[in-house]
């Protein structure tokens, strides 16, 4: 038996079921494209009427749409009733495909899951081959709402009684993904929220430092945090309440007098539970090594499991659970880095110290986070817990405790005293944090723009600062610090376009196209080694060569037509057409700089121009 | 036990035994299917092959405890001699499985039936999409719906009355072939003139009162009047639509949803139209907490067009993929007897070809 049913066999059996019209989710582009192929040595006959309704919507198409009259598919489409869409075609080549659907002329499209939201079109039938999409170079598995969102496609309202999500299986599927897919609630949602550079220089812009706060606490992230801190509230208030018979004694603040006894007396053993021996900065972040929680240490990420002293030293030890689910017990100090990021922890008393369903749950959170997380800003403090003076030491003798009339009880309750306070003072804690973790990140980007000069010290923004403001696109910092290095000059705009090409393009697919002009060259190099050195501050783009020759050639060269341009690389057009529809974003920025950089304005302008001909103007 | 009837051994187990046996020996272990497992612990198995193989005899023994939920199953399919069969879902679903068996599996015929067109209804509208319009007139409106219910209609209707009452609407979607799209639909219903499109550069109908535009566009406007350059005469709008509106999360992109929230003018009405999510509530009592309007929620989870599940094998054979013909929600245990037999078949043959 096959590993998966053949895509003629498959369209074949849909259409005897009337299943049709199909969208055919697959996992690749290459894999939607073969399976056209697989069509062509076919011998479907479709009838007349169908035939002639797809010739007709292509040639209405056609009228908006020139460039699709010459697509190579055109004619397959046409003879077997079934197209492919995705990001890889041209979108006239889409939105031909989609209007097809949407007239119902069609019998199948495949379609690739990752692109799923951009599939805006109904069919009767959806079909689901996979149940992991690759997500930033891995694969993951689907979530409900992904998959409840191909499934919606099923159905067309108007033209169906019912719809169908078929699954057939291909190498790697798991079925119960699907279907708890298929059964369950979608997930909620989670704020995503960053801080920016350009929202740095736009907010104090129009406001003044003193009110960023309070614009920062309408984001949806603080919303989030402070249901965090709703329920980090409620168990602080139940802490209160189990300190109440811990109030005040024979002496007003008893724990920490019954502790400085303790203590004293045990001086001889300096390593007692309640002397910090780590450094101020591990201390600080005990406070928020607590279950649940994501850590950055020296290779990889993890997650807190428990926090525990080791028995003989009284170290800080944290439990950890590493990338692909191996549990580690290492010093507190081997985190390097604590994320803003928690995650449920049913905790147990024994080893693993929680549930085996939260092991297993957060090996898959932990698998899922997305590459760069925000970094929770902690702040140390120097002199909290220092060791007790050695002057109180001293006095051992004068300490009233020994003949205490309440010296039962505080001996007694010590333990569980000391225990609830520490809990409430963590509490305390990461409520605080909480609420100030926007605007710490906020603080460290307004002193970054204020070393770069883009914001004097008062936080307003500086000359620099009042146009940097306007270039509002990822890596704005190295395109302004580029600016500002003059590298652009008296630039051409075909070396302009070529390299705002290489700091859009985000994509890692291959593509071939090597020679750029020798000035192209140079001045990568140049912008290579800026965005090096800004590193520390904002991810460096790919900067890829291949792109940025692509463009230039595609700018300097006017008889160039766009299939002669998609000859000279391996790229599929529609990455080509992305390619440059968001250089063209990008250059229009540039363009909006004209009051302060006429010449780079204009080029950017020139640039724009010269990238607008053929498949490029088809769009609005 | 030698390395080829270990690996038989581990291939007749269900993939969670297998995921379990991963647990701690494999990194990332979820994300491989079956027969990726199995290569991955026979790969492991290298370290401490004796641990592995008692592990898994455990592990084996305490499923075979459990009481076998699908004993029609089992007895349908002979187990492959000299193995040990082995039970297929996990004990905690066993009281749904069994009240689901007091009902027969819905057969492929009925599975089938009422397949087509139905036929040609006047329009009326939907009780939440009145409503919807019914609140926006007083508030700003969340609405979460499954995909295909009919958002579009609350857009075009709640824009339609804006007009009316000579105010704006910008309209905002995820990505430009969306707004694209929009754009063509929008001017068939409210006439060319009427619409207006806002790219990275480019404008057409910038005066129209209904403009369509990406949200970054929306987002870079709302700082440029907050910085004193007027764009687009936004002390007109009197309505801004997100469609798409779950892309909130998105990892990349979502906080530009955010910022276009944040800085909305507050005269405008906002409708925010989503995609079902787990969590509306928060957000529509976010847009409460910080907008001058209170902010409603329609939300539903009932498809409009029914939606049937079912599992095509390779060899053609068609079969309902649930017990019941609709989706069984929150019972994704309910598998029809025939789908699993095939899918256990799928997994064993692929399984033994590749070992092969
Ligand atoms: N009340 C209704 N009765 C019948 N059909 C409707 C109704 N509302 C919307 N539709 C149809 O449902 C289909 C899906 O609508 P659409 O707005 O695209 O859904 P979505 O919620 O995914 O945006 C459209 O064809 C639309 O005409
Ligand atoms: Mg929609």
């Amino acid at each position: 038996m096959p590993p998966s049913i053949h895509p003629v066999d498959l369209v074949a059996t849909l259409r005897q079921r009337h299943l049709t019209p199909a969208i055919i989710f697959l996992t690749s582009r290459r894999a939607c494209d073969e399976a056209m192929q697989s069509f062509e040595r076919s011998q479907v006959t479709l009838p007349t009427a169908q035939r002639e309704q797809i010739a007709r919507v292509l040639a209405q198409v056609t009228e908006q749409f020139p460039s699709i009259a010459e697509h190579p598919l055109m004619e397959t489409v046409q003879r077997i009733g079934v197209a492919a869409h995705h990001a890889g075609h041209l979108p006239s080549w889409k939105i031909a495909v989609e209007e097809l659907m949407r007239t119902g002329s069609l019998d199948a499209v495949f379609a690739t899951t990752t692109l799923a939201a951009g599939v805006d079109f109904p069919a009767r039938t959806v079909v689901v081959t996979q149940s992991s999409i690759r997500k930033a170079r891995d694969f993951t598995d689907l979530t409900a709402s992904e998959i409840q969102q191909l499934a919606g496609r099923a159905g067309r309202r108007g033209k169906d009684l019912v719809g169908f999500a078929v699954i057939t299986p291909s190498p790697y599927i798991d079925l119960t993904v699907l279907t708890k897919g298929l059964t369950g609630q979608p997930e909620p949602i989670h704020s995503q929220f960053v801080i920016t550079y350009p929202m740095v220089l736009n907010l104090l812009k129009a406001h003044p430092r003193e009110q960023i706060q309070s614009i920062l606490a309408k984001s949806f992230a603080q919303f989030q945090l402070n249901q965090r801190t709703a329920v980090l509230e409620t168990k602080l208030d139940s802490l209160r309440a189990e300190m109440e018979p811990f109030g005040p004694r024979v002496c007003s603040d008893w724990i920490t007098q019954w502790q400085v006894f303790e203590q004293a007396r045990k001086r001889k053993k300096p390593r007692s539970p309640f002397t910090r021996q780590e450094s101020p900065d591990v201390a600080a972040r005990l406070h928020f090594l607590t279950p649940g929680r994501v850590v950055g240490v020296t290779r990889g990420r993890g997650i807190i499991l428990r926090q525990y002293r080791s028995k003989g030293q009284h170290a800080p030890m944290v439990t950890l659970l590493r990338e692909g689910g191996s549990l580690n017990e290492c010093p507190a100090s081997i985190v390097t880095q604590v994320f803003d990021r928690t995650f449920d922890c049913e905790e147990t008393s024994s080893y693993p110290w929680c549930t085996p369903e939260t092991v297993d749950q957060l090996t898959h959170h932990l698998a899922e986070l997305p590459p760069r997380l925000p970094i929770l800003p902690i702040l140390t403090h120097q002199h909290e817990d220092a060791p007790i003076d050695s002057s109180i030491v001293q006095t051992l003798g004068d300490f009233a405790c020994p003949t205490c009339p309440s010296r039962q009880a505080c001996q007694r309750d010590f333990p569980r005293a000391s225990r609830v306070r520490q809990e409430i003072q963590r509490h305390i804690k990461s409520i605080q944090a909480l609420q100030t973790s926007l605007w710490h990140r906020f603080q460290e980007r307004i002193d970054v723009l204020e070393r770069f000069g883009y914001l004097n010290a008062n936080a307003q923004l500086t000359a620099d600062g009042e146009w940097a403001r306007l270039i509002r696109i990822d890596h704005s910092l190295l395109i302004t610090e580029l600016i500002r290095a003059e590298a652009f000059g008296a630039i051409d705009p075909p070396l302009l376009a070529a390299v705002m090409a290489s700091i859009a393009h985000d994509d890692d697919r291959p593509g071939s196209f090597p020679r750029g002009s020798a000035g192209l060259v140079t001045l990568l190099f140049q912008v290579r080694k800026l965005a090096e050195s800004l590193a520390p501050h904002e991810a460096p783009p790919m900067l890829r060569a291949d792109v940025a020759a692509l463009t230039e050639r595609w700018v300097a060269d006017q008889t160039l037509t766009w299939i002669g341009l998609a000859r000279l690389t391996t790229m599929a057009e529609g990455d080509m057409f992305r390619l440059f529809a968001r250089t063209i974003e990008f250059l229009s920025q540039l363009k909006t700089l004209k009051a302060t950089h006429p010449s780079l304005a204009e080029s950017a302008e020139k640039a724009i121009a010269a990238m607008r001909r053929g498949v490029l103007e088809e769009l609005p | 036990m030698t390395t080829n009837e270990l690996e038989h051994l581990l291939m007749q187990q269900p993939v969670s035994l297998l995921h379990r046996l991963a647990r701690g020996r494999i990194s990332r272990h979820f994300r491989s299917g079956k027969r990726k497992l199995v290569d991955l612990l026979l790969q492991a198995s290298a370290e401490n092959r004796p641990g592995l193989e008692s592990d898994l005899q455990a592990l084996i023994e305490q499923q075979a405890q459990r009481p076998q939920p699908q004993p029609a199953v089992q007895k349908a399919r002979p187990a492959p001699a000299g193995s040990r069969q082995a039970a297929p879902a996990p004990s905690r679903h066993h009281r749904h499985e069994e009240h689901g068996h007091h009902e027969p599996p819905v057969s492929l015929h009925e599975w089938l039936s009422g397949i087509g067109v139905p036929p040609p209804q006047p329009f009326v509208p939907d009780a939440w999409q009145v409503d919807a319009l019914a609140k926006l007139a007083e508030t700003d409106v969340v609405v979460s719906v499954p995909t295909g219910s009919g958002k579009t209609y609350v857009a075009i209707e709640a824009t339609a009355r804006a007009m009316r009452e000579n105010r704006t609407v910008i309209y905002t979607s995820p990505l430009k072939a969306l707004s694209n799209t929009k754009f063509t639909e929008f001017s068939r219903v409210f006439g060319p003139g009427q619409v207006g499109i806002l790219t990275g550069d480019r404008r057409e109908h910038a005066q129209a009162p209904l403009l369509i535009m990406t949200t970054e566009i929306l987002r870079n406007l709302l700082y440029d009047a907050a910085g004193g350059e007027i764009d687009v005469r936004l002390d007109t709008l009197g309505l801004v639509i997100m469609d798409e509106s779950q892309y909130l999360a998105d990892p990349e992109r979502g906080v530009v949803w955010e910022e276009t929230l944040i800085f909305c003018p507050s005269q405008a009405r906002l409708l925010l139209l989503s995609a079902s999510i787990g969590n509306p509530q928060d957000i529509a009592d976010w847009l409460t907490a910080i907008r001058p309007t209170p902010c409603s929620l329609i939300r539903h989870t009932k498809r409009s067009v029914p939606l049937r599940a079912g599992y095509l094998h390779p060899n053609e054979k068609l079969t309902p993929l649930f017990r019941t013909a609709g989706i069984p929600y929150g019972q994704p245990h309910l598998l029809h007897p025939e789908a699993k037999r095939l899918f256990m078949e799928y997994e064993e043959e692929t399984g033994q070809a590749r070992s092969r």
